[in-house]
């Protein structure tokens, strides 16, 4: 047993080795922390699908049902009803391209809005990279869009197109838009976790998106009169990586300028959320 | 040698709180500092340095500021002011600290094992003791929501001392343990300081204590008010209370 009645002279002491576990570290070291847990990013959405929906009759299927039924509401309203389908080759494949893609960023951005909130137990008991909370969001998104997209598949063949040689670049094509929605909701994940009102404004930003990113009729349609607001939603990087799916499966055309800008401002998205998230980093889950 | 194995140098922790509600966007942009918003100082200035061997019982009354200081030197919780060093990455134990709800318990300690930092492999080498530890038998296939509180700082412990932690902070979470696995739970300790581990100890059992630690740090109003060999701070401590 030690007695502390008495100062340790100095010489005694050997405190080597001492470090803040507030300091901030750098992003090489933060990356390689996120990366030595990568197992535990990917069992949390995982853990995740399997316990949700256990509740209903349907379970996990309602994860294929959900969009298929958005994606059959859009084609009835735009397709059936205003003739949006008259101006698009094979408009049930682009629409549901259209709205699984879009799908994605806004299930993504939005759960990564209200991760850090439904992650509190987690992040009291253990002590880890934050982002990962956002990454591991992301990562289920992504599990669920993989299924969505065996949908995809189906569809190609019963509209007699099939795969072709395009198709291998879909693994760059997921990339990108796993870039910008992880931007994004490293973004919206800070802000909501600094002013709760964020979780009521998210949707809104998204419905706006949804209307403005050509998921259930062509950009070019609505928005030829205004020079200045064309190229705006142009340059919207999402309207292009949906554009991107459309490209490999359909054929749609493909405007390289416009491409390598999404392709440069997904990475800017991504390269910017990460920094904005890190900079609270040690007060997520303490409110 | 004696060698240091937490430094915490003129620590300040403040909590502001808002009156009614979080902070709203209303709040930030037009309510600032005035508008039913109060600092509490949790931690008003503390010093101290703990040594490996070192069997810290932290004593005070509620509100004193012993969890949030523990929080603090976990890295829960960052310092207003002051700095804390730790030799290790300590590892915090409380009541209440839930997993995933949903999740059975088996499933809480992959995730919880995985969020340490173990591998995969090092999991699947361990968690067959840590479910042994527990002692929880067929309920650790139950969903974690449905446990007792004493159940869930039983799977709480058994994940955390899974990984020999060198700093050990546990707050209040073997007071809710029955007398079985609080046996256990010692043992395991014991092992820990023997191993030249630190203990911290937030309890409000003085004889649990008086039993696992060697040394006391008797805080009042976020401030130290006697620090020294337990007994001697338990009898300074019961003569004031």
């Amino acid at each position: 047993m030690t007695v502390h009645d008495d100062p340790h002279p100095e010489s005694d002491v050997e405190d080597q080795g001492l470090f803040s576990l507030n300091e901030s570290v750098s992003s090489r070291a933060y990356v390689a922390d996120i990366w030595k847990r990568r197992d535990f990013a990917l069992s949390l959405p995982i853990e995740e699908l399997q316990s949700q929906h256990l509740d209903t009759f349907l379970g996990n299927v309602w994860h294929l049902f959900d969009p298929v039924i958005s994606a059959g509401i859009y084609f009835l309203v735009f397709g059936v009803f205003l003739g949006v389908g008259a101006e698009v080759d094979n408009f049930i494949l682009w629409l549901v391209i259209g709205v699984f893609a879009y799908d994605l960023t806004a299930s993504t951005i939005s759960g990564g809005a209200k991760s850090i909130a439904g992650r509190q137990g987690l992040m009291r008991s253990f002590r880890f990279p934050r982002a990962i909370v956002p990454i591991s969001n992301a990562l289920g998104h992504l599990l669920s869009f993989g299924f969505q997209f065996l949908v995809i598949i189906a569809c190609t063949f019963a509209t007699g197109i099939g795969p072709s040689r395009r198709w291998l670049l879909l693994p760059v094509i997921v990339l990108l838009h796993s870039a910008f929605n992880l931007g994004g909701s490293f973004i919206a994940a800070r802000l909501n976790d600094s002013y709760r009102d964020m979780q009521e404004i998210v949707p809104f930003v998204l419905r706006l998106m949804r209307y403005t990113t050509g998921v259930m009729f062509p950009v070019e349609t609505f928005f030829g009169k205004n020079a200045l607001i064309d190229f705006v939603v142009r340059a919207n990087p999402l309207v292009q990586l949906i554009n991107f799916y459309r490209w490999v499966i359909i054929g749609t055309d493909l405007n390289i300028g416009l491409s390598a800008l999404a392709l440069i401002e997904s990475f800017a998205i991504l390269w910017f959320g990460f920094r904005f998230f890190r900079v609270a980093e040690y007060k997520y889950g303490k409110a | 040698m004696t060698s240091l194995s937490v430094k915490v140098d003129d620590v300040h922790v403040d909590y502001e709180i808002f009156s009614e509600r979080r902070a709203g966007l209303r709040q930030r942009l037009v309510g600032g500092k005035g508008s039913g918003q109060r600092v509490i100082k949790a931690v008003n200035g503390v010093s101290f340095e703990a040594f490996r061997g070192d069997a810290i019982g932290l004593l005070g009354s509620n509100g004193s500021g012993k969890s949030t200081l523990l929080r603090a030197i976990a890295g829960l919780v960052e310092p207003t002011s002051g700095e804390i060093l730790v030799s290790h990455e300590p590892k915090i134990l409380g009541v209440g600290g839930a997993l995933m709800l949903d999740a059975t318990g088996l499933k809480n300690i992959k995730l919880g094992c995985l969020a340490m930092g173990m591998t995969r492999d090092e999991l699947a080498e361990k968690v067959d003791e840590i479910v042994e530890f527990t002692g929880l038998g067929e309920a650790i296939n139950r969903p974690f929501k449905t446990y007792s509180s004493g159940m869930r700082a039983r799977l709480l412990f058994s994940i955390s001392v899974s990984i020999q932690p060198e700093i050990l902070l546990v707050d209040e979470a073997l007071a809710v343990g029955d007398r079985n696995f609080k046996d256990k739970a010692r043992v395991k300790i014991e092992s820990l300081l023997a191993n030249a581990g630190t203990l911290f100890l937030v309890s409000h059992s003085t004889s649990e204590i008086e039993r696992l630690c060697n040394r006391g740090l008797w805080l009042e109003n976020g401030k130290i008010l006697a620090d020294g060999p337990i007994a001697d701070v338990i009898a300074e401590y019961g003569a004031d209370t």
